[in-house]
């Protein structure tokens, strides 16, 4: 007598073959559908990031291209305007600028008088603003630059106390 | 159901990865990098910013920028670290009335946990719109040496940010985790994390179920940071020596040098001379001047050879104190950037006599293994369905003994292709498929697993016949392969069950193989090609005179058969070069009528390539017989 209860209630609590089924059926019905979601999903994620890509290809190249055109800068503000060289040196700048423009490159503002924006602007020095409002930038020493929309460099300024 | 991401909250920068697919994935910040500074800040406006905006604007805000407020979390104000960190830290600090630490920023004063809560809340709002939906659940790595206390305060933080705190784990498991390294049984692992401003060395041991920490060491102020100053320092001097410049009062030329040597330290990773270019630096009485300095990898490795041996040191030290032997270690996983040093990893691999694991990006593999972690408790690996991948190459052998491939080798299954093949000589009405595992470019050398024949083709010239052959693999491995002939509907197939019965070994010594014989496979496979081509010319120049000879003068046609002559003799031999030359001669020749008949209105004869060849113009169509 004893045994048969014993096992009556193992046979109870063990689940039936049918279910057993049922339950793995479950489970790989919602693998598939997680597989096909997650394949749909990478999908249009990887559409998203080729368009991502594509956009910020260049983002190397142009970083270190953005150095060329400071020392460029850096150059023509060095050389006096009486100096012959000059004058070419300017223009092969700006066609350098306009080419690296076409391609999506564009400079960062950042006049004497403007709020200091940490989304664009980078603080390299702190001065007396000498009446000026504070947070407000006092000198540009390096162009900033962002390319689509995204900041590649940030403007380096002083900004006022 | 909401994933959980992983988070390496570091003392300099902090990285969040998430499980994708059963595959991490670091994410991207706002401002669209994969690190974020570990930086916060309130501008005198009021406004909160954190990483990188509260970064730039760190000069004009020193006192309310905090940064590596890791170094206090979870510490007593009375701490000996916390006193030393006091004196550098340029914002203000001061004992909590419950022994801890407070921080002050503009005019009220937070808890270590508060700042951490204001990165981890921008790491999650980051993650977020990356992921297009809310965020609520967290792994948070943090140091092996890392106390109850400080692991209890991070977990606080991540509270405070929103986030559910799922696990805290030791940041080198989350470096071995991300190797795979779990599932190593009795394996002893070093991990060696050398970032920006700290050096950790953890000894690993997994157990059953469990990674233990045996033992940590270091040095919490040895890292990337150090190496740098030390190559400016260099810089500075060379070029006070040089140019009798000193540039280091200089603050705007200093901070270009400054970029300019981390640039040169990242190029000495991967070459060995790099020169440092900075026009207009500075000018002087005489003008502007310039900085021009080569700079070798040897330079650097005896600027900072100390160091490296310093780390080295340390390591084994931390390895003696977990009790173990330098032979016992299995295993080396390197972190942090600046491991990318080939002379940090060399110094390793000499230490212990062998490579390390250094295949993860060192800035993102933590992370990497959080989100590892996050995905074993988000039970990823049960609900994600594992997929195979065909070990080898499957495909048949065609035209010359050459194995053409269908299903490349790593190709996820299961997947079906089909491509179509069309017969090599007139009137051929049976192909034989013969089915080849492997990836060496002749049939001969790759594994046959099985052969069948469609025939009942019916007759029509060489190449106009289409037979279609599909190459299906089931998620089982077990291949299918059938042939069915468009034409008259017939087809013929089998099913390999043993395809996947090669160990793992055996998989590996045929992949070598191919590399090993790649280029004298090259070879024979460029020779059948030309043979060939030979075949097809001789075939349709034969053609041609057969069909339109009599509209072609004498002398012509005694030129042609001159040539079709030499490319059969030049094709029984063995010289690649004698048979192409005699190909080109014969092409050339052909090509002459056929100017000749386009003078005149009349359409040419057939050329080098038959029509029946043009919908699929680069497919070698199967053997004949």
């Amino acid at each position: 007598m004893e045994e048969e209860i014993i096992d009556d209630a193992t046979e109870k609590s063990r689940p039936s073959e049918l279910e057993t089924l049922k339950a793995q059926c479950e489970e790989y019905l919602n693998g598939w559908k997680r597989a096909k979601a997650d394949l749909a999903n990478s999908k249009a994620e990887e559409g998203r990031r080729l368009t991502e890509f594509a956009k910020f290809v260049g983002e190397a190249v142009m970083k270190d291209l953005t150095a060329v055109l400071d020392s460029f800068a850096l150059a023509s503000a060095a050389i006096p305007e009486t100096n012959e060289a000059k004058k070419g040196l300017l223009i092969i700048q700006a066609q350098l600028e306009e080419a690296l423009k076409k391609h999506g490159l564009e400079k960062i503002t950042a006049n004497v008088g403007d709020d200091f924006d940490p989304s664009k602007h980078e603080a390299m020095a702190l001065v007396d603003g000498e009446g000026k409002p504070p947070e407000t930038i006092a000198q540009e020493i390096e162009k900033g630059y962002s390319l689509n929309g995204k900041v590649l460099k940030p403007a380096r300024v002083i900004v006022t106390k | 159901m909401a994933k959980i991401i992983g988070i390496d909250l570091g003392t300099t920068n902090s990285a969040v990865a998430v499980m994708e697919a059963g595959a991490p994935r670091v994410l991207e910040n706002a401002e669209g990098n994969r690190t974020t500074p570990s930086i916060v800040a309130t501008s005198k406006a009021g406004e909160r910013l954190a990483g990188l905006l509260a970064k730039r604007q760190s000069i004009t805000n020193p006192h309310n920028t905090i940064f590596s407020v890791k170094r206090l979390i979870g510490r007593k104000f009375t701490d000996p670290e916390v006193q030393a960190d006091k004196q550098w830290l340029p914002y203000e600090i001061k004992a909590a009335s419950t022994g801890g630490i407070e921080v002050r920023i503009g005019e009220t004063w937070h808890t270590p946990e508060e700042i951490s809560a204001m990165i981890l809340s921008k790491l999650k709002a980051d993650a977020e719109a990356k992921l297009g939906e809310p965020v609520t659940e967290a792994v948070i790595t943090v140091p092996a040496y890392f106390d109850d206390s400080q692991r209890q305060a991070t977990k606080n933080a991540g509270e405070i940010a929103g986030l559910k705190v799922m696990r805290i784990i030791n940041e080198p498991t989350a470096a071995a985790l991300a190797y795979g390294m779990n599932k190593k049984k009795n394996e002893k692992i070093v991990v060696y994390d050398l970032g920006g401003g700290t050096f950790d060395v953890s000894v690993l041991e997994v157990g059953d179920d469990t990674v233990e920490v045996k033992a940590t060491g270091g040095d919490t102020h040895l890292g990337g940071d150090d190496f740098d100053k030390r190559i400016i320092e260099h810089l500075v001097l060379e070029y006070k020596k040089t140019d009798g410049i000193d540039i280091s009062k200089d603050a705007l030329a200093l901070q270009r040098l400054k970029e300019a040597a981390e640039r040169a330290k990242h190029e000495l990773s991967t070459s060995t001379e790099t020169e440092i270019n900075l026009p207009y630096i500075t000018s002087d009485a005489s003008g502007p001047r310039h900085f021009v300095l080569k700079f070798s990898r040897a330079k650097l490795e005896s600027l900072v050879g100390d160091f490296v041996t310093k780390s080295v040191e340390l390591t084994l030290k931390t390895v003696k104190d977990a009790g173990f032997a330098v032979g016992d270690i299995n295993e080396i996983v390197m972190v942090g950037g600046q491991t990318r040093m080939p002379a940090v990893v060399e110094a390793v691999k000499k230490a212990f006599g062998k490579d390390p694991h250094q295949g993860i990006n060192p800035d993102e593999v933590v992370a990497i293994g959080a989100a590892v972690q996050a995905g074993i408790l988000q039970g990823d690996v049960k609900d994600i369905l594992l997929l195979d991948v065909t070990p080898l190459s499957l495909g048949l052998e065609t035209l010359g003994g050459v194995s053409t491939r269908i299903i490349e080798k790593n190709t996820t299954v299961p997947t079906a292709k089909t491509q179509v093949f069309s017969t090599a000589a007139d009137n051929q009405t049976s192909v034989e498929i013969h089915i080849l595992q492997g990836e060496r470019e002749m049939a001969a050398d790759n594994k046959t697993l099985g052969r069948f024949t469609l025939d009942g083709i019916p007759n029509a010239p060489r190449g106009t016949p289409q037979v279609e052959v599909t190459f299906d693999i089931d998620a089982n491995g077990i291949v299918s392969v059938s042939a069915k002939d468009k034409q008259s509907g017939k087809s013929q197939s089998v099913k390999i069950e043993a395809s996947t019965n090669l160990s793992k070994e055996e998989i590996e010594r045929l992949k070598a193989d191919a590399v090993a014989h790649a280029e004298e496979d090259k070879k024979k496979k460029e020779f059948v090609d030309v043979k060939n081509q030979a075949e097809h010319a001789v075939y349709s120049a034969e053609k041609a005179l057969k069909e339109h000879g009599d509209k072609v003068p004498a002398e012509v046609k005694t030129t042609i058969t001159e040539k079709i002559e030499s490319l059969k003799t030049a094709q029984n031999g063995t010289d690649a070069a004698a048979m192409k030359a005699a190909l080109d001669a014969l092409s050339s020749e052909i090509q002459k009528i056929g100017q000749q008949y386009g003078q005149g209105t009349t359409p040419p004869p057939a050329g080098e390539t038959p029509p029946a060849e043009e919908p699929k113009p680069n497919e070698p169509e199967t053997p004949a017989q």
